[in-house]
């Protein structure tokens, strides 16, 4: 009992010791004025701490893509600040945000999005070119890291003659090259099976433990929950206590109890459902589902 | 980049091949009349050279042949042989025309001479005489060739028939060819008795410049001009007046060659929209998609001006057997006004990939 409370005494030690690498503050986003406004994110605050994995879900149009898009220098808070270390991101200069996403920030997008003329070598040397090095010397780096994510026999390949799997160690290789603090993933999973989107989770959650990278995930897929860290509930554009969820029996999907399209007593469990369809779905052959 | 650059503008190779091809068929409009006339120039003036004649008099103000109408009188032509150095004065008519063949109709100088006199005849007969009669012709051999006309054939000219009876060569260029018919044929075409040209020789010792100012001192009615003038005269107004054709073709090739170079890099870039916001997204600066689009423009457009080049020599090669009477002759001047407007058209094709380049907003990439 004492020897466990000294390890907790340790670990609240380690965690002070770490300043978060990213610190969002009061941040909202406005879209339009006057009647069209369209507040897409209200007053967000979070801190991601390094080698953290935050997950942030929320139903479609809640402002997920919105919050990435600004945490990524790709879109500036109507309020609020946004520091990555000693770098404010809402007080930069247009011109020194290409810098900051380029050192600091990996991005993984939903469909890969790989360059389509180039093998998947340069697809990854590319990014490190823009640093400033060598062709070769990028190409260099770029084989090792993925003869590291075991791409070492697709190098050569261009990206329509990858699986998606591969194309989304190709494409997490792009992100990780030079090093970034913050790996930010929009939807990661969301174009794979599941048991190539859980070796993706699983790679993306040794990169974050090994090299103490935070990596931030949007996404609705319930299947994630597992592997992050913390998750947090993006609701109308704010964050909510996470709320009673449950999980859709016929697919996948997470529920807000208290919302649900649909819910049913089976076996004396209430069931709840995202829609209709799944629900009828499964009343005609429940047994499938259990 | 470069890579990039250059793996993007091969991934439709199709396109990229069309778009090389039409550059370089861009280009090539902008070489080839040019080179053809460069090539035609000697042959332009090959009869003022071959005619023998020391200096041509003509009408005053009258310096050349092409779209000339010059009439002295035998008179004048008699006053300029009694001058001091001149050993011989020979009549010619002229007017240009057309020469109907079977086949078709032939541009030509038409020339009346007399067979006795020394000057004024072709000099080079390849086929038949050039003692002509009345009622007979001579043709060139390319027209007769090209029209498949025979020695003893007939041909129309000036709506009178005659009858071939030799074959001049070299006196066929891309313009024009050159007809020679008898003086007192030609005279009976026209009324009066005036002639078009004097054609004198001048005797050994004496200098052709000093001697037609001798005649034209003597007589204010008439230009007298030494040979090499008078050529140099002659390819003058016939460069003054494809000029400005040069000029347009110029033109049509400038304008073809940017937007064919144009909408291919416009359609390549719109085509990587999606790409190219990534790697902005990524970190990528203005300046590096630029350098993808200027890499692009250089490629197409040295591909394009190299292809043009090589097709011009090419065709200087084998036009000549094809079509005879023509040259072909790629000058320095002609090949730095080609790259010339290559690099222009690059720089006016590149502007507005380039602006689609800045205006990309990389966060566009994830709202697909
Ligand atoms: N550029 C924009 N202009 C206007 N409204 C926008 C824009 N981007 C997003 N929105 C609105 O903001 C809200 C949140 O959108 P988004 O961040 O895409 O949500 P999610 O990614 O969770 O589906 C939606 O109502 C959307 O219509
Ligand atoms: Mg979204």
């Amino acid at each position: 009992m004492e020897k466990l409370c000294a390890l907790c005494v340790s670990v609240v030690k380690m965690e002070e010791w770490m300043e978060p690498v990213m610190v969002v503050e009061h941040v909202t986003r406005r879209f339009g004025s006057g009647e069209t406004e369209v507040v897409a994110v209200r007053d967000v605050s979070l801190a991601v701490e390094p080698g953290e994995i935050v997950l942030i879900m929320g139903p479609s149009g809640s402002g997920k893509t919105t919050l990435l898009l600004m945490l990524g220098g790709l879109l500036r808070p109507s309020e609020g600040r946004i520091r990555i270390g000693e770098d404010d991101l809402t007080e930069l200069d247009e011109r020194r945000l290409p810098e900051v996403r380029l050192r600091r920030i990996g991005f993984i997008f939903q469909d890969f999005n790989l360059f389509s003329s180039l093998s998947a070598l340069d697809n990854v040397a590319l990014v490190v070119q823009l640093t400033g090095l060598s062709r070769r010397a990028a190409r260099r780096r770029a084989r090792q890291l993925l003869e590291e994510l075991g791409m070492g026999h697709r190098l050569n390949f261009l990206p329509e003659k990858l699986s998606g799997g591969e194309k989304q160690r190709v494409a997490i290789a792009r992100a990780l090259v030079n090093e970034p603090d913050i790996i930010l993933a929009d939807e990661p999973t969301a174009n794979l099976d599941s048991r190539r989107g859980h070796e993706t989770m699983r790679l993306l959650r040794r990169i974050a433990k090994e090299g103490m990278r935070s990596v931030i995930i949007v996404s609705h897929d319930e299947r994630i929950k597992d592997i992050a860290d913390r998750v947090l509930w993006l609701e109308d554009g704010s964050f909510k206590n996470e709320v009673e969820m449950a999980t859709d029996p016929v697919c996948g999907m997470s529920v807000d109890r208290e919302r649900a399209p649909a819910q049913v007593v089976y076996d004396g469990r209430t069931l709840y459902f995202c829609a209709p369809g799944c629900r009828d779905e499964f009343l005609a052959n429940p047994k499938q589902f259990l | 980049m470069f890579h990039l650059a250059w793996r993007n503008l091969l991934q439709s190779r199709t396109q990229f091949f069309l778009g090389v091809g039409g550059v370089a068929l861009a280009l090539l409009l902008m070489l080839s009349l040019d080179a053809l006339l460069v090539g035609s120039e000697q042959d332009l003036v090959a009869y003022i050279y071959q005619s023998g004649a020391d200096i041509f008099v003509a009408q005053e103000g009258v310096r050349n042949l092409h779209m000339a109408a010059s009439a002295i009188s035998m008179q004048d032509m008699r006053r300029a042989a009694r001058t001091e150095g001149v050993a011989s004065a020979s009549p010619i008519l002229y007017t240009t025309g057309v020469v109907e063949t079977e086949q078709a109709d032939v541009l030509s100088y038409i020339i009346g001479f007399d067979p006795r006199e020394p000057l004024g005849g072709p000099q080079v007969i390849v086929a038949g005489t050039a003692q002509l009669g009345r009622g007979e012709a001579i043709i060139d051999n390319a027209v007769a060739r090209s029209q498949g006309v025979e020695l003893g054939d007939e041909i129309e000219i000036l709506g009178e028939t005659f009858t071939v009876v030799g074959l001049t060569e070299g006196l066929t260029n891309i313009i024009n060819s050159v007809t020679f018919i008898h003086i007192d044929d030609f005279r009976a075409l026209r009324r009066g008795d005036s002639i078009s040209y004097a054609l004198l020789a001048v005797e050994p010792g004496y200098d052709p410049a000093e001697v037609a100012a001798a005649i034209e001192a003597r007589n204010e009615d008439v230009t007298a001009l030494p040979r090499e003038v008078f050529a140099r005269e002659e390819r003058q107004i016939v460069k003054d007046m494809s000029v400005e054709v040069i000029y347009i073709m110029n033109m049509a090739g400038l304008l073809i060659g940017l937007a064919v170079t144009a909408l291919t890099l416009y359609t390549s870039t719109l085509r990587k929209r999606q790409e190219y916001g990534v790697l902005k997204a990524m970190g990528a600066k203005n300046r590096h998609l630029y350098s993808v689009v200027v890499v692009q423009a250089f490629l197409s457009l040295t591909m394009g001006s190299a292809v043009a080049i090589g097709l011009v020599w090419l065709m200087g090669s084998i036009l000549p057997l094809v079509v005879p009477g023509t040259a072909m002759a790629l000058t320095q001047a002609g090949v730095v006004r080609v790259l010339t407007a290559a690099l222009g058209i690059g720089v006016v094709a590149a502007l507005v990939p380039a602006w689609q380049m800045a205006r990309l907003d990389p966060a566009q990439v994830f709202r697909s």
